[in-house]
C-alpha cells in the first residue's frame, strides 16, 4: 500500500430524477438518492472492498469512481485531476480525459453477458491492446494475449484465444474479462459482483488470481459485494479496506479485520449476523436485531440517520441529522452517535416503534 | 454406478423413498445424464439440505420429486411418496397417480425468482383464490389462512394482497410465493434456492422464517441451494451432490466438522466465510464434468488427491459405517489427513 | 499512466510468436471471414434454394437479356397460348409479342429497382435507427422526430403524387421513389434495439475502454442487429417489387421500359383473366413476381443464421467445435 491516491472520491452525491414511471402509482418527477455526500480515497495498488445491499448506492458509486457515471455534486479526482473538469475541457487540465478513461476499468457481474458473443476471445483481447498499444502489430499481440491466457491457467492458449464466449465456462469467461481491463494497464478496476455469479468453489481461485495480477500490473481493486465474506476473503488478503454502505450513504469504514472483529455501526453488526457461516457450534446470533425487516424506500429515505428505522440502537437523536463520520483512529471510521460518547445521542429517549416489529414498510411498496 | 446394497443414510419414518432414480437427455453430443441413479430418504418433518455447484443436478432433483422433468428429459426409476394419511404412493406411476392433486396440494415448490412465478397481470389475492378454487378448496377459509400465512411472514397481509408482483420488492415477493406455496397446507415444501437473488438481511431473515414455520407446521422441506453455508445451520441433514449422484449425506453438524467425502471437505475449504483463516483457504483444483462425459469409476477422481487405480475402475457407493452418515468413497478411513479442514482447526484451538 | 509490465519482455518486432506464421494468419482469417460464413449459409436449404433462385434472376437480367431477343409487336401469331409455338415458348399478347421476351427484358429494371429501394431503405434505416438508440439526447430527438414525420406521412399516397409529378425513368430512382419514407418503421425498431443493447455489459466495457464510438457501433452493436436488418432489407426488396408492380399496374409509372407490372395491366385489361386460352398472359408475370419474392425470402431466412455464433464455431474449421460446456 502506498501513499499515492489513485482516485478521490469528495463528498460526491448522484442524484437520479426518475421521470414517472408508466406505472401509476408514485406520480410525478421523484428524486433518489442513490449516493448521498461519499468521500472516499481509493490508494495505489490497494483493495476497497464496498458492501451493501441493494439501493444502497454501491453500484452507482462504484461507476462514479471509475468516470463511468457523473456526479451531481461533488467531486470525482483522478491523480488530483477532476475527471469531469477533464471531460469538459475546463481549467487547466493536466491529465487528459481519454488517458483517465483508459485507465480506469471494470469487470462485471455477469460473465455470460461481459463478452461479446459474436467475437472470438483473440478479438475481445485485441482492443485493448489496440486501443493502449497502438504500436503493437498483429504477431505482438497475439503473444501477450497468448501469454496472459497461459498466466491465468487457460491452457493451451492458442487454443483458448480462439474460441468464441459460449465455449467457455462461466470461470473462464470471468477470467477472460479480468484480462481485458488489465489488458488496459489501469490503475483502478471495479470489480462489480465480479465473483458472485460464479460457482462457489471458483471464487477464491478468482480472488486470489485478481490479487496476484494485481502486484503485476500496479492496479487497485474496487470490489462491490453483498456478500460479506467474499468482500472479506479479498480485502483481507489484500490487506485492504472495507466500506458498508447503506441508501448512499458510508457507514462505516476501516481496515478489514479491525471492522469485522469489531464493528462499531449497528448496520455492519446486523450485516455480519446476517452472514451465514460454516461453525455449526457457533452462536447463531438468534433471530433478526433488526427493528423492520423491509428496506425504506430510497425515493423517500428517512430523515437524519437514514437506518434508524430499522437501527436496534435507535433514539431520538438519531431522527434529526445525519451523524458525521467520527475517526476511530487506525483510518477507521463510523458514522454513528454512539462512537461520540458525548453525544446528545445518550441522553435521548429510545424509539418507540410504530405498531408490531418486524413490520413490513406499510406506506410506499419498494423496488430492488 | 451404485450396486443394489446401498445404505442410504437410511432414515426412521420416510416421507419420501427415491430409488434408482436417473434423469437423461438425448443430446448430439451424446446421452446426458443430469441425475444418475440417485437414492434417497427423506425423513418426515425434517429438513433436508441439498447442495451441489451449477452442474450437480440439483435443480434436477427438485424437478424429478415433483414429477416436473421437462421433454426431452427422461425419468426412470421409482419415488414412493408417504403422506400423512397413510396411502403410499408411487409417484412416478401415471396412470395411478394423479400427480396435479399431489402437487401444490401435498407438495408444493418454491423455486428462486419469485417474480417469474407470478402472472404480472393478477393481484396476489387474486393469485390466492385462483390456487384454492383451482383445488376446490373453500376459498374463504383458505384466504383466511393466506392472511394468516402472510402476517406470519411478516407483511402486510392486505397491502400485499392488493398489490400487483411488480409492485413488490424481491423480498416481498418471495415471501409472498412462500405464503402461496404453504396456503393448501402441504406437508412437503421443495424449495431451490428461493433466496437466491435476495439481499444479505432479507435472506437470513427469511431463512429463520422458514424455520419457524417448519416447527409450526411441522413440514418437510427440501432446501436445494449451492451455498453450503446458508443452509448449514438450517437443515437437520445434509446432502451433497457432485457430478449428478448424491455423494455424501448426514445430520448437518457431521458433515461440517467431519466430512467423510474429499469433495465436500474440499468445498467446505474452498467456500469463503469469515471464520476460516484466508491463508488456510484452498480453491478446488479442476471442473464439474460435462454430463455427457461423465469421468470411469468414481467420478470425483481427477480432483481427488486420494485417487488410485480402484478410484478409476470402480464408482464407490454411498455407504455408512451404521452411523447414518454415508459417503461415496473408497478411502473413508483416509480422507481426514489428507484433506484437512480448515474449520476445524479454528473449533480446536477455541 | 501506469507503468510498462516489465515483466513481459518487448517484442522486437520479429514475426512469429509460438508457432503462427504470416499465411496461419491469412489462412485463419479467410476462414473466419469468408469461408465460414458461406458454409454455415450454405448449410440450411433455404439458402441453398434461395441463392439458386436469386441467381437464375441475376443470370436473366444479365445474359438473358443478350440471348432473348427484346419485346417488339408481332413476334408471334397473336394471343399464342404457351408451349405451342417454340419461336415464342411462353406465347404472345394481343399484339403478338412474346412473353418471354417481355418477362426476361423487364428482369434488369426490376433488379436495378430492387437494389437501389433495399439498400436506400435499409441503409438509412440501419444508421438513423443506430445512431439515434445509441447516443441519446438531442441526436435522438432530432433524428426521431425526422423519423416520426417520415413515418406518419402516408406511404401510397405520398409515392403516387412523387411519381406522378417526377416521372422519373431511371429504375434507381423508381426504386428508391417506393421506398421514400419505409424506412421509417425500420428505423424505430433498430433503435428500439439499440436503446437496449446499448447498456450490455460488453457495450459498457467497451465504452469504459475508450473505444471510440463508431468501432462500438460496428463491432459490438450491428452484430447484433443483423438478422433483424437482414429481414428489413427482404421485406424492402418484396416492398418494391410489389410497390413497383403496383404503379406499372395502376399506369402512375410511364411505359419507358417493361414491367411485369405492365404486362399484368395488360392482361388484365385484354381480358385473359375470362379465358383459359390466355391465361398464360396473366400467370407468367405473376409466376416471375412470385418467384424472386420467394427466393429473397428463403435467402434472408438461411442467413439469420449466419449471425449465430455457436453455429459458426461449429462450421469453423480453425475452431474447435463440441467445447461448449453444460449449461444447467
Amino acid at each position: 500500500m502506498s501513499d499515492e491516491t489513485v482516485v478521490s472520491l469528495e463528498n460526491v452525491e448522484v442524484h437520479f430524477e426518475s421521470e414517472g414511471s408508466i406505472l401509476p402509482f408514485g406520480g410525478d418527477s421523484e428524486v433518489v438518492q442513490a449516493v448521498d455526500g461519499v468521500s472516499l480515497d481509493i490508494p495505489e495498488n490497494d483493495v476497497v472492498a464496498l458492501v451493501g445491499e441493494s439501493g444502497c448506492g454501491k453500484t452507482t458509486l462504484g461507476k462514479t469512481a471509475i468516470g463511468t457515471q457523473r456526479p451531481t455534486g461533488g467531486a470525482v479526482k483522478y491523480k488530483g485531476q477532476d475527471v469531469w473538469k477533464a471531460n469538459d475541457g475546463e481549467g487547466d487540465v493536466e491529465i487528459p480525459f481519454e488517458e483517465i478513461r483508459q485507465s480506469l476499468q471494470i469487470i462485471h457481474q455477469d460473465p455470460g453477458a461481459s463478452l461479446n458473443p459474436n467475437k472470438t476471445v483473440q478479438h475481445s483481447l485485441e482492443a485493448p491492446l489496440k486501443l493502449r498499444h497502438g504500436e503493437m502489430d498483429t504477431f505482438e499481440r497475439r503473444e501477450r494475449i497468448h501469454e496472459m491466457l497461459s498466466r491465468v491457467g487457460m491452457e493451451p492458449p492458442e487454443d483458448y484465444a480462439k474460441r468464441f464466449p459460449h465455449q467457455l465456462s462461466g470461470g473462464e469467461q470471468q477470467r477472460v474479462a479480468l484480462i481485458r481491463a488489465l489488458l488496459m494497464n489501469p490503475d483502478l478496476i471495479l470489480a462489480d459482483e465480479a465473483v458472485s455469479a460464479l460457482d462457489v468453489s471458483l471464487r477464491i481461485d478468482m480472488m486470489d488470481l485478481m490479487l496476484d495480477l494485481q502486484d503485476t500490473f500496479d492496479t487497485s481493486f474496487l470490489f462491490i459485494s453483498h456478500n460479506l465474506s467474499n468482500a472479506s476473503y479479498i480485502a483481507g488478503k489484500a490487506d485492504g479496506r472495507i466500506g458498508i454502505m447503506y441508501l448512499g450513504e458510508l457507514v462505516e469504514i476501516g481496515p478489514i479485520d479491525e471492522v469485522l472483529n469489531d464493528p462499531q455501526h449497528p448496520y455492519t453488526k446486523a450485516l455480519m449476523w446476517a452472514t451465514p457461516n460454516l461453525n455449526p457450534k457457533a452462536d447463531d446470533g438468534g433471530s433478526s436485531p433488526l427493528r423492520k425487516i423491509d428496506v425504506p424506500d430510497p425515493r423517500n429515505p428517512p430523515t437524519g440517520c437514514k437506518f434508524h428505522t430499522r437501527c436496534p440502537e435507535a433514539r431520538e437523536a438519531c431522527t434529526g441529522e445525519m451523524p458525521d463520520a467520527t475517526d476511530l483512529g487506525n483510518g477507521h471510521e463510523v458514522a454513528c452517535y454512539r462512537a461520540d460518547d458525548g453525544h446528545d445521542y445518550w441522553s435521548s429517549p429510545e424509539l418507540a416503534d410504530e405498531g408490531d416489529e418486524l413490520t413490513g414498510t406499510a406506506d410506499e411498496s419498494t423496488a430492488d | 454406478m451404485t450396486m443394489q446394497q446401498t445404505h442410504t443414510a437410511a432414515v426412521d419414518d420416510p416421507i419420501f423413498e427415491v430409488r434408482d432414480v436417473s434423469v437423461s437427455f438425448d443430446m448430439d453430443r451424446g446421452e446426458s445424464r443430469v441425475l444418475d441413479r440417485v437414492d434417497m430418504d427423506i425423513e418426515r418433518g425434517e429438513i433436508l439440505g441439498v447442495v451441489g455447484e451449477s452442474g450437480s443436478g440439483k435443480s434436477m432433483f427438485a424437478s424429478a420429486l415433483l414429477d416436473a422433468v421437462v421433454d426431452p428429459g427422461v425419468l426412470t426409476g421409482d419415488i414412493t411418496f408417504d403422506p400423512e394419511d397413510g396411502r403410499r404412493i408411487d409417484l412416478l406411476d401415471r396412470d395411478e397417480t394423479d400427480i396435479k392433486d399431489i402437487r401444490w396440494r401435498q407438495i408444493a415448490m418454491v423455486f428462486q425468482g419469485a417474480m417469474s412465478s407470478f402472472n404480472p397481470t393478477m393481484t396476489i389475492e387474486a393469485h390466492f383464490r385462483e390456487t384454492l378454487s383451482v383445488h376446490d378448496y373453500d376459498v374463504e377459509a383458505g384466504m383466511e389462512r393466506a392472511r394468516q400465512l402472510l402476517s406470519d411472514l411478516y407483511l402486510e397481509a392486505d397491502q400485499v394482497l392488493g398489490s400487483h408482483p411488480h409492485e413488490l420488492s424481491g423480498g416481498m415477493s418471495q415471501r409472498a410465493l412462500i405464503a402461496l406455496a404453504l396456503v393448501l397446507e402441504p406437508e412437503v415444501l421443495v424449495m431451490d434456492e428461493p433466496t437466491a437473488a435476495l439481499d444479505l438481511l432479507m435472506q437470513r431473515s427469511i431463512i429463520e422464517l422458514i424455520r419457524e414455520i417448519a416447527d409450526e407446521r411441522d413440514l418437510t422441506i427440501v432446501f436445494i441451494t449451492h451455498d453450503l453455508p446458508l443452509v448449514a445451520n438450517l437443515a437437520d441433514r445434509l446432502a451433497v451432490l457432485y457430478a449428478f449422484e448424491f455423494v455424501e449425506v448426514g445430520p448437518s453438524d457431521e458433515v461440517l466438522t467431519g466430512a467423510k467425502h474429499p469433495y465436500t471437505r474440499a468445498l467446505l475449504n474452498a467456500t469463503p466465510n469469515l471464520d476460516t483463516p484466508r491463508e488456510e483457504m484452498r480453491p478446488i483444483e479442476g471442473s464439474a464434468p460435462d454430463p455427457v462425459n461423465v469421468p470411469e469409476g468414481c467420478s470425483y477422481h481427477p480432483r481427488c488427491p486420494l485417487a488410485d487405480d480402484t478410484c478409476i475402475r470402480e464408482d464407490p457407493p454411498l455407504t455408512d459405517d451404521g452411523d447414518d452418515h454415508a459417503a461415496a468413497c473408497h478411502y473413508v478411513d483416509r480422507v481426514a489427513e489428507e484433506v484437512p479442514l480448515t474449520l476445524q482447526e479454528v473449533t480446536v484451538d477455541e | 499512466m501506469a507503468e510498462q509490465n516489465s515483466s513481459f519482455s518487448q517484442s522486437d518486432g520479429s514475426a512469429g510468436g509460438q508457432g503462427a506464421s504470416r499465411a496461419d494468419l491469412y489462412r485463419e482469417w479467410i476462414d473466419m471471414a469468408l469461408l465460414t460464413p458461406i458454409r454455415v449459409a450454405w448449410d440450411d436449404w433455404r439458402t441453398q434454394v434461395g441463392s439458386i433462385i436469386i441467381a437464375f434472376y441475376l443470370l436473366m437480367g444479365t445474359v438473358g437479356v443478350a440471348l432473348v431477343e427484346p419485346p417488339t409487336q408481332g413476334q408471334g401469331p397473336r394471343l399464342t397460348p404457351a408451349f405451342q409455338d417454340w419461336s415464342v415458348p411462353l406465347g404472345t399478347n394481343d399484339i403478338g409479342t412474346s412473353i418471354l421476351s417481355a418477362t426476361v427484358h423487364a428482369t434488369p429494371p426490376m433488379l436495378q429497382m430492387i437494389a437501389a429501394g433495399a439498400v436506400f431503405s435499409t441503409a438509412i434505416a440501419t444508421v438513423i435507427g443506430t445512431v439515434s438508440g445509441y447516443k441519446g439526447g438531442l441526436t435522438d430527438r432530432v433524428l426521431t422526430t425526422f423519423t416520426d414525420i417520415a413515418m406518419t406521412i402516408p406511404g401510397l399516397p405520398l409515392i403516387i403524387l412523387l411519381a406522378a409529378l417526377f416521372d422519373p425513368s431511371n429504375p434507381a430512382l423508381i426504386g428508391i421513389l417506393i421506398t421514400i419514407n419505409a424506412w421509417a418503421g425500420l428505423a424505430r425498431s433498430i433503435r428500439s434495439q439499440v436503446l437496449s443493447l446499448r447498456d450490455h455489459s460488453y457495450v459498457e466495457a467497451s465504452r469504459i475502454m475508450g473505444a471510440p464510438t463508431r468501432r462500438i457501433l460496428v463491432d459490438d452493436v450491428l452484430p447484433n442487429i443483423m438478422p433483424y436488418v437482414l429481414i428489413n432489407f427482404v421485406n424492402s426488396a418484396r416492398n418494391v417489387i410489389f410497390g413497383s408492380v403496383a404503379l406499372y399496374y395502376l399506369g402512375l409509372l410511364g411505359g419507358t421500359h417493361e414491367n411485369w407490372g405492365i404486362m399484368l395491366d395488360g392482361a388484365y385489361n385484354g381480358g385473359a383473366i375470362y379465358s383459359l386460352q390466355v391465361i398464360h398472359w396473366l400467370f407468367v408475370p405473376m409466376i416471375a413476381i412470385i418467384g424472386i419474392s420467394f427466393g429473397f425470402v428463403l435467402f434472408a431466412q438461411g442467413t439469420e443464421k449466419l449471425f449465430n455464433p455457436r453455429i459458426r464455431a461449429r462450421h469453423a474449421e480453425t475452431v474447435e467445435d463440441d467445447t461448449a460446456p453444460y449449461q444447467e
